[in-house]
């Protein structure tokens, strides 16, 4: 059944990568930013609010409150930018292989008989870039749920038909 | 997959009629049993309040709620009823709210029949239906005659089609059985005693305040204390004599729990049986509640074949097997020990007999590269400097011994690189691990979900990758199914061959 799987859905001129690896649109860059900058933002500036109010005052910390925001945010657009960049897939013969990350190298396969189900989730932001994250449902434990993050909204319509097709309905037990 | 009686019967399509007249009853005292279940956790506090209260008339209120609970019971008696219809299992339940499941045989993974003590003496079961994934069991049952219970059973198991029974019942062989000496060994070498007696502590600690009310409590016990070991100030000992008294009295603490699991392995474990129904696994056990659970063979996802150093003096193994059930690993009711404990070679003879095409004899052992001892050895140093760091602050320079630890951990370390391997055929990936203790894991290529390639830096600098293999259902305690320190070319080849074949492959479970 796997020999009938066509070529990947498009070749996008942005997929730079050999062997047919797919980048993300440029347009997906910020929301990486942002998922990142905030959760950073956040975190360093709740530890400038409390290492600044513990040590000098409350002034100090609110001071302190907003250098670690900005440090958070400025540590969160470098790691977005890094992971923007360290975000593959590719559609083969096999399956969806996700190749994610640069410190920690991922690579996450769901073979296409494995699919158990599949998400498409359009974010408030991602429509308005028409992007959209595609989350692979298997049937196992740990990597039950593989997600491509901010894909080209038509990439991740295509994905989803082509994965979806697969999925064989035996009764059998 | 071809289906043996179900697809030929051709009755498929069940009519109204038909699933009328199959319609059955739960047990007419199924209402008892419930209302116990339900005042189980009433009856500590019930009882404490009955011994210990101090007259007040509250707990009338509690008297209140136990009728509310006897006509909730009743009430569920009556609107339950289940029937078959061709190849599914039909429930209905509920008057005001009805509710009408259909279950299809095919999808039920596993079927659990309990008797407490009280159940067989009633003669009846408790029976729970349970599919692939989801928290709770697809139907509950409780109770139904036995004679029923089984009768369901064997209904699952043929997948329905009544007509095909008697003629095509396949029969029953036996796998293994544990003997009293065998039950014992597990006793020994399981901890399940310890558990209970943590549980146990955290079960009556709310109700302590009732049975030691406040002002005994201290002196009394103190007082014990005291007259236990009041006597070793008159004969003036010395510190070995204490310390000998203390190892004495942890060696008694020790051998009481040891006492307690083989007390709770001879409860649950006594008269384990494991028997073969043409395709369906069904281990029968326990001395006062009988368990008997039910599996298809072919709904097991991965194998964990153990080996503790305890285990190892006793010369014996365990094997356990993961099924796609649930997600609450309810140790009591899904088929997860297919032999508890057993001799290496009866584990081996197991394997060979269930998964007759794997090879488990012949599989060809990989090692991995020994030079990565030192990535076993690491992760364990910043634990050393800590332990050493606040001995030293307590003992001085004395402190210092812990770290003749070091050369032990890089013995250890190198034994358990040296032992580190993995296997791959057709039909079987293997990974085993461990020095003193040693675990096997393995599941069949058709069982694999999804492959994930990981490399940290580390790895990229020794270049090397870990392979992460998933499989469903994989227990929290279960060992990863993954493949540490592979050469990284070795890595990426194995990686594409197991996702080509996986890809070629059906899923089955």
């Amino acid at each position: 059944m796997s020999a009938t799987l066509p070529e990947e859905p498009k070749a996008t001129p942005t997929g730079a990568e050999a062997e047919g690896w797919q980048s993300l649109p440029a347009r997906a860059w910020p929301l990486f930013l942002l998922g990142v900058s905030i959760s950073m933002a956040v975190l360093l500036g709740m530890v400038g609010v409390i290492v600044g109010t513990l040590g000098l005052g409350v002034a100090a910390g609110i001071a302190g409150g907003g250098v670690g925001a900005l440090l958070g945010g400025a540590i969160g657009i470098w790691i977005g930018t890094k992971q923007f960049h360290h975000t593959h897939w590719r559609l083969d013969a096999d399956g969806l292989a996700v190749r994610r990350g640069r410190l920690w190298q991922r690579e996450t396969r769901v073979p296409v008989s494995r699919v158990q189900h599949l998400d498409l989730k359009h974010g408030p932001w991602q429509r308005r870039r028409r992007l959209a994250t595609l989350v692979v449902h298997t049937a196992g434990t740990r990597h039950s749920e593989v997600q491509v993050p901010h894909l080209d909204a038509d990439d991740a319509q295509r994905l989803r038909d082509r994965l979806g097709r697969q999925i064989d309905h035996d009764d059998d037990a | 997959m071809t289906t043996p009686e179900a697809g030929a019967d051709g009755a498929g399509a069940p009519t109204a009629a038909e699933a009328a007249s199959a319609e059955r009853r739960l047990h007419p005292m199924s209402w008892l049993f419930v209302l116990l279940q339900q005042l189980r956790q009433f009856i500590v506090p019930l009882i404490a309040l009955l011994v210990f209260g101090r007259g007040d008339r509250n707990e009338l209120w509690s008297l209140l709620a136990v009728g509310v609970l006897v006509v909730l019971s009743l009430w569920q008696y009556f609107t339950y009823r289940y029937g078959t219809t061709g190849d599914s299992l039909v429930v209905r339940s509920g008057l005001l709210e009805r509710s009408l499941r259909v279950i299809p045989f095919a999808r039920i993974h596993n079927v659990a029949l309990r008797q407490s003590a009280l159940h067989r003496l009633f003669g009846v079961a408790e029976v729970r239906l349970e599919s692939a994934g989801g928290a709770k069991p697809e139907a509950e049952m409780r109770v139904l005659k036995m004679a029923d219970a089984l009768a369901l059973e064997a209904l699952v198991r043929r997948r329905g089609s009544v007509e095909a029974a008697a003629s095509a019942e396949p029969a029953e062989t036996t796998l293994l059985t544990m003997s009293v000496g065998d039950v014992v060994r597990l006793g020994v070498v399981n901890n399940r005693g310890m558990f209970v007696v943590g549980a146990g502590v955290a079960a009556f600690m709310p109700y302590s305040r009732e049975v030691f009310p406040n002002d005994i409590m201290p002196r009394e016990v103190g007082q014990f204390v005291m007259s236990l070991f009041g006597w070793t100030h008159n004969h003036h000992f010395g510190p070995l004599q204490y310390v000998l008294g203390a190892l004495l009295l942890i060696g008694a603490v020790l051998a009481a729990v040891r006492l307690l699991s083989v007390l709770l392995a001879l409860l649950q474990y006594y008269g384990f049986r494991l028997s073969e129904h043409g395709r369906r696994l069904t281990v029968e056990r326990g001395l006062l509640a009988r368990w008997r659970t039910s599996a298809s063979r072919r709904r097991i996802q991965a194998w964990t074949l153990r080996e503790g150093v305890l285990h190892r003096l006793l010369r014996r193994r365990s094997l356990e097997i993961e099924t796609a059930v649930g997600e609450t690993q309810d140790q009591e009711r899904a088929l997860r020990e297919l032999a508890p404990i057993a001799t290496p070679a009866a584990c081996e003879a197991l394997i060979e007999h269930l998964l007759p095409r794997a090879g488990w004899r012949g599989l060809d052992w990989r090692a991995l590269p020994l030079a990565s001892w030192w990535r076993l050895f690491v992760p364990g140093l910043p634990w050393l400097a800590i332990i050493t760091a606040a001995l030293c602050w307590r003992f001085g320079a004395w402190g210092l011994l812990a770290l003749a630890w070091l050369p032990w951990a890089a013995f250890k370390a190198r034994q358990r690189a040296r032992r580190i391997g993995y296997a791959v055929n057709e039909e079987l990936v293997a990974v085993r691990e461990g020095w003193w203790s040693r675990h096997w894991r393995f599941a069949e290529i058709d069982k694999l979900q999804a492959l994930q390639l990981s490399r940290s830096p580390v790895d990229r600098r020794c270049g090397t990758a870990t392979l992460w293999l998933d499989t469903a259902g994989a227990g929290a305690l279960a060992p990863p199914l993954r493949i540490r320190f592979l050469p990284v070319t070795e890595a990426e080849a194995l990686y594409r061959r197991l996702s080509a074949m996986l890809a070629a492959r059906k899923l089955r479970w």
